[in-house]
């Protein structure tokens, strides 16, 4: 049964968003523990569903700064699992590379998810579906999106926490640049960045919204993202029923205005909570965790500190 | 070792994931595609002496003449109305063929009316006053081919449209393709990565050097190999084999072995390590990964040289 259609609300119309930050110092850390915890507070409607975590695998990464570690992908699977979903896959469509065998066996997600043949998903190549882009903020008018996400019945955006050389940041709204398919569309999916990034990712929100955010923010990436940066400690997951939340409550962390952030300000508009006083906090406050990450010059003005 | 990888596992898998349209899917039992068509049939003519291999071969012949577009384009998917990349790709399996010189040639002016974003008028003047326009070090003077119409050029598309080109006969060029293959080939030298090697295009972001990837630096040696002097090349060869022991994927180990026997580079142990790497079940089992190992572990390589280098250059 296919996904049901995104609802595009304005934000008076919308309940409060759930957003949890949690301390996490390092991937040895029981990461399945700190997330069953956090999703069984936050109680997401997976009993007996199939859900699809969409994380954000580059390639190799031997200093961890680049992909969602393979770890709290492996957390999340497993805690969804320990709430009832009946599936759980992993799916993603590396942008930059072709070769997704390469990119998982590089990550070494083997080790923490165990055979992949019927558990991960190429969403590069995956079966399509013609999608008609409701929001046209775009030149876009269609996208072809794979049948996988577009037959989940709860879909997670898990990405890294990083700074991004066009967009500002990348976090689980820019993720979904990910379920776009290279084999439709090449490596890199260029369309998207003729079409204007920051309005792509609003068309494919509208279109795909997650169901719920989880921010590998353990090690990040300042500096200039989301491949050539630096790595940036950070010691946090964040975790929300409202991407757009979630990504506002990264920004906060790492001590960025959301609201200057192009493609964030026009998702409050439509797609989820940007203002802090309609997000209800959970475990670690903004302030106590608020870790600036370095940007680009293009991006200063981003910065809370001016 | 080779000869077993090929008879028992690559060609059984490309012979099972055919579909009854003739064409194949990225994966066994998905929607057929010209992409994994194109390298499933290639790999069977190429390896395969029995007749109902090279029957599954000649079938997807049609499916691929019947997937062409009325511009002479083909599609990456068949829901998609636009051309693509593919159309190089469909033009060379098609090339040489009886019956198919309209497509080939429809193909061919299509590719040569096709170009890329960053080469039109207008968008050069605009990026001159762009503000991010530093953030890439690449000329744009130089231009090859785009994975979609009107986006930007990329490696990969860049070295199928040169390979087709060099591989087709001069009378089925259109006149202007003789500069489109010049200012390709030396977009391909100015995409090059600093230490040799090529990724999907971006050689420096911001003054940091990218990392090359094997899939691009394979197509884009491939595509120059009638210019096996040319330093670039040379340092690209010597990235490939210092890297290619370290590679755990099957599509990239066979594409990088095509390199390396297409330049008749020695690679010692990278055929037994592309037979360890189908030895574990847990792949994910791509078509056109199974049809380059295929390609790669075959004795013959006239898929390659369908035309003798250099014809059009």
């Amino acid at each position: 049964m296919p996904r049901p259609a995104v609802v595009l609300a304005p934000p008076f119309s919308r309940d409060l968003s759930r957003v949890a930050i949690r301390r996490v110092p390092h991937y040895q850390s029981d990461i399945a523990a700190v997330l069953f915890e956090t999703l069984s507070e936050l109680n997401p409607p997976v009993l007996g569903k199939t859900v699809l975590l969409k994380p954000n695998f580059v390639g190799a990464d031997p200093l961890g700064m680049t992909n969602t570690h393979p770890a709290v992908v492996g957390a999340a699977r497993e805690a969804f699992l320990r709430l009832g979903a009946a599936t759980v896959l992993v799916g993603e469509g590396p942008a930059m590379d072709r070769d997704t065998q390469a990119v998982v066996e590089s990550i070494e997600l083997r080790a923490y998810l165990g055979p992949l043949a019927k558990l991960f998903v190429d969403l590069n190549t995956d079966d399509v579906e013609r999608v008609i882009l409701k929001t046209r903020a775009s030149r876009l008018s269609e996208l072809y999106l794979p049948k996988t996400v577009l037959g989940a019945d709860f879909l997670v955006s898990m990405p890294k926490m990083k700074t991004h050389h066009w967009a500002g940041v990348t976090l689980s709204l820019k993720n979904m640049f990910g379920v776009v398919p290279g084999a439709c569309y090449g490596w890199p999916k260029n369309v998207l960045h003729w079409a204007g990034i920051d309005h792509a990712i609003l068309d494919i929100n509208a279109a795909v919204r997650p169901d719920f955010a989880i921010v590998d923010g353990i090690v990040g990436m300042e500096g200039n993202g989301p491949i050539q940066g630096i790595s940036k400690p950070c010691g946090v997951l964040v975790v929300g029923d409202d991407p757009v939340a979630v990504d506002a409550t990264c920004a906060r962390v790492m001590g960025l205005l959301p609201q200057k952030i192009k493609y964030l300000a026009r998702a409050a508009t439509l797609l989820g909570h940007l203002d802090e006083e309609k997000i209800r906090q959970i475990g670690e406050t903004i302030s106590s965790t608020r870790t600036p990450f370095a940007v680009l010059d293009a991006f200063k003005q981003l910065r809370a500190d001016g | 070792m080779g000869s077993a990888l090929l008879q028992e596992i690559c060609l059984p898998f490309l012979l099972g994931a055919q579909n009854s349209d003739h064409g194949w899917g990225f994966h066994a039992g998905s929607v057929s595609r010209v992409e994994p068509t194109v390298w499933a049939l290639t790999a069977l003519r190429e390896c395969s002496a029995l007749p109902q291999q090279q029957d599954s071969a000649t079938r997807a012949l049609q499916y691929l003449a019947a997937a062409q577009s009325t511009d002479g384009s083909w599609p990456s998917s068949p829901e998609i109305a636009d051309g693509s990349w593919v159309t190089s790709l469909a033009c060379w399996a098609l090339l040489g063929r009886d019956g198919y010189l309209t497509n080939v040639t429809r193909g061919l002016d299509w590719l040569t009316q096709d170009v890329p974003g960053e080469a039109r008028f207008l968008r050069r003047i605009m990026h001159r006053f762009m503000k991010n326009n530093k953030l890439a070090s690449q000329n744009d003077a130089y231009f090859g081919w785009s994975w979609t119409p009107g986006t930007a050029s990329w490696v990969e598309p860049t070295a199928y449209a040169i390979i087709l080109i060099l591989n087709s006969p001069p009378e089925l060029l259109p006149p202007k393709i003789t500069r489109r293959l010049r200012l390709a080939e030396t977009m391909l030298y100015d995409r090059m990565c600093p230490g040799g090697g090529w990724n999907c295009g971006n050689p420096m972001v911001y003054g940091v050097a990218g990392e090359p990837q094997t899939v691009p630096t394979a197509w884009a040696l491939l595509a120059l190999r009638h210019r096996r002097e040319r330093p670039e090349v040379h340092k690209s060869l010597q990235w490939l084999v210092e890297n290619s022991r370290a590679i755990r994927s099957p599509g990239s180990l066979a594409l990088a072995l095509i390199a390396l026997r297409a330049y008749q580079f020695p690679h010692p142990g990278l055929a037994e390590s592309l037979h360890a790497l189908y030895d574990d079940k847990e792949i994910l089992w791509n078509v056109p990964d199974v049809a380059w190992g295929a390609l790669a572990l075959s004795s013959t390589a006239k898929w390659l040289d369908r035309n003798p280098v250099g014809t059009a250059a």
